[in-house]
């Protein structure tokens, strides 16, 4: 287990670069979602306050 | 050859429907590809005989910078049809990329440092791929900033879209200018890693992290692009039909 | 009734060939450019100043400016263009002259392509014509001077084709000078590298043919794609 923490020395690079990659997709999925939960509730939002057309 | 299909995709209550059915199945094979590459890739593949375990920054590295090109070419792409044909929906999947391939541009460029240090001894190389990656990640950032300084809708559309597709012919033209011009000043060994003979323990995961990766993009853009067909459509009397649901 | 006759007259459209009206737009941004020169000089300034700030945060040794030089000299060649492009369209577009090119049936790109035409004589052209003297000012050797004019030249046409495209995308964008040197330099990355090359060559004293057709292809390459896309986007951003 800790040779495999280790990865043989270069520790300091290799698990930064999947923390980053891992983080950037984190946050892909979050602000993707984000996005659409935002779009949704704007569209509730105006079609809740009658100004909708029909 | 029937093409209806293309058609009905540029409806926008279609198209909304279709990416809510599929994107599970992209999402979650995506997440089990990468979750077996990571295994595959930082357990079970052994150390490369010349980098060590260091060599393992190639399964997040790769499928980033393989990610910064696609989506680039998907939204070139999208751009493309949508100033063709004029189709609505084809600028909002275009607008939905633009994000997904600079973070993960930026994620290349990171990747790519960290593997620069022990393999290069320097954190950063002017060679031609970290290069190129750098100017792509500029070309989104022009792209975004585009469509952010044009307010109505359908010329930030048509305009980036150009821009787009004016960037996807110069993406060789300036990757060859970048590898000549990195040659002539012969700088220290571009990243190899001795791709045909690469064994398949090794060569496996790296393909599961990349289509792992490319099914990620695309649950991805599917859930942007229900967020800017609802954001662009709100006006529109199907829209609270698709809500209910 | 004569005055009616005559004001019919001029009001109906007179047919002008394609070349009459390339040379029209031609010859009226130049007119209008030389009723201005302080707006001339200043990109030359520009070009003159930063070329300065080299030897002043490097060092004022020739010798070591003379590795930097092709690097600094096109650096600068490049921000002096950059600077220069806002004049392309947007005089024209804030009076709705750009409109009624467009709209005068006339082919909107090649009246563009001469309208880039005189914005590269007037500031490529001069660009060209101070290079060899910053090339001096950087430690260059004079038998490269020849050499690096004839680079710039040929740089210069491609970095004015190219800016038009940009500059078109930003026509409404107010304070856009940014947001088009983001758009533009990406795309003027290969000027930039095959005309430090051919500087470098020039002052290195080789064979200057090859750097030199590389950047002629360019700007072939410009000459035919630029105007069109620059077109579509003054189109896209007069809608």
């Amino acid at each position: 287990m800790r040779e495999f923490l280790d990865m043989g020395g270069y520790a300091a690079f290799v698990w930064p670069a999947y923390a980053v990659t891992f983080a950037v997709i984190g946050l892909n999925i979050f602000w993707a979602r984000r996005a659409l939960a935002h779009a949704r509730r704007s569209a509730l939002r105006r079609l809740e306050s009658g100004n909708a057309p029909p | 050859m029937n093409f209806t299909w293309f058609h009905r995709l540029g409806s926008p209550p279609y198209t909304y429907a279709l990416a809510r059915r599929l994107t599970p199945w992209f999402a979650w094979p995506a997440a089990l590809l990468i979750l077996a590459g990571l295994w595959g890739g930082l357990v079970l593949a052994p150390p490369d005989y010349q980098q060590g375990d260091g060599f393992r920054i190639i399964y997040v590295h790769a499928p980033s910078a393989w990610m910064s090109l696609m989506v680039y070419t998907s939204m070139a792409v999208a751009a493309a049809v949508g100033l063709i044909w004029r189709i609505k929906v084809a600028h909002a999947a275009a607008a939905s990329c633009a994000p997904i391939g600079a973070s993960f541009t930026v994620a290349a460029l990171v990747t790519g440092s960290l593997w620069g240090q022990p393999m290069w001894g320097t954190y950063w190389q002017w060679d031609p791929r970290l290069t190129s990656e750098l100017v792509l990640l500029f070309l989104y950032l022009g792209y975004m900033g585009l469509r952010a300084g044009i307010e109505d809708t359908q010329r930030a559309d048509r305009a980036s879209a150009l821009l787009a597709v004016v960037g996807v012919i110069n993406v060789p033209i300036i990757h060859y200018s970048v590898t000549w011009w990195n040659s002539l000043h012969q700088a220290p060994s571009v990243m190899r890693l001795a791709k045909p003979t690469m064994a398949a323990s090794m060569l496996v995961p790296l393909l599961m992290m990349l289509l792992g990766f490319t099914l990620l993009f695309a649950a991805l853009l599917l859930v942007r692009l229900r967020a800017e067909i609802l954001t662009r459509e709100r006006t529109s009397s199907w829209i609270r039909e698709a809500l209910r649901a | 009734m004569a005055t009616a006759g005559a004001y019919t007259q001029a009001a109906a459209a007179v047919p002008v060939s394609a070349l009459e009206a390339v040379s029209l737009a031609l010859r009226r941004d130049l007119t209008l450019a030389f009723r201005k020169p302080a707006q001339l000089l200043q990109p030359l300034a520009f070009f003159a100043l930063v070329t300065m700030l080299f030897p002043l945060a490097i060092s004022p040794e020739l010798s070591q400016l003379r590795a930097v030089a092709p690097g600094a000299l096109w650096a600068a060649a490049l921000l002096a263009s950059l600077l220069a492009l806002e004049f392309l369209f947007r005089d024209d577009a804030l009076d709705g002259t750009l409109e009624q090119y467009a709209l005068s049936g006339q082919s909107l790109t090649a009246l563009l392509c001469a309208k880039t035409l005189a914005h590269w004589l007037l500031t490529g052209l001069p660009l060209a014509c101070m290079a060899p003297f910053a090339a001096l000012a950087l430690g260059a050797p004079s038998a490269a001077l020849s050499g690096i004019v004839a680079s710039v030249l040929l740089g210069s046409i491609t970095l004015s084709l190219i800016g038009s495209i940009g500059a078109a995308l930003t026509l409404n964008i107010k304070r856009s000078s940014a947001l088009l040197s983001l758009l533009t330099l990406p795309l003027s990355l290969p000027v930039l590298i095959f005309g430090a090359r051919a500087t470098q060559v020039a002052i290195s004293g080789g064979a200057l043919i090859a750097p030199l057709e590389l950047l002629a292809a360019l700007a072939v390459l410009a000459l035919t794609l630029a105007p069109l896309a620059a077109a579509a986007a003054v189109r896209i951003s007069l809608e």
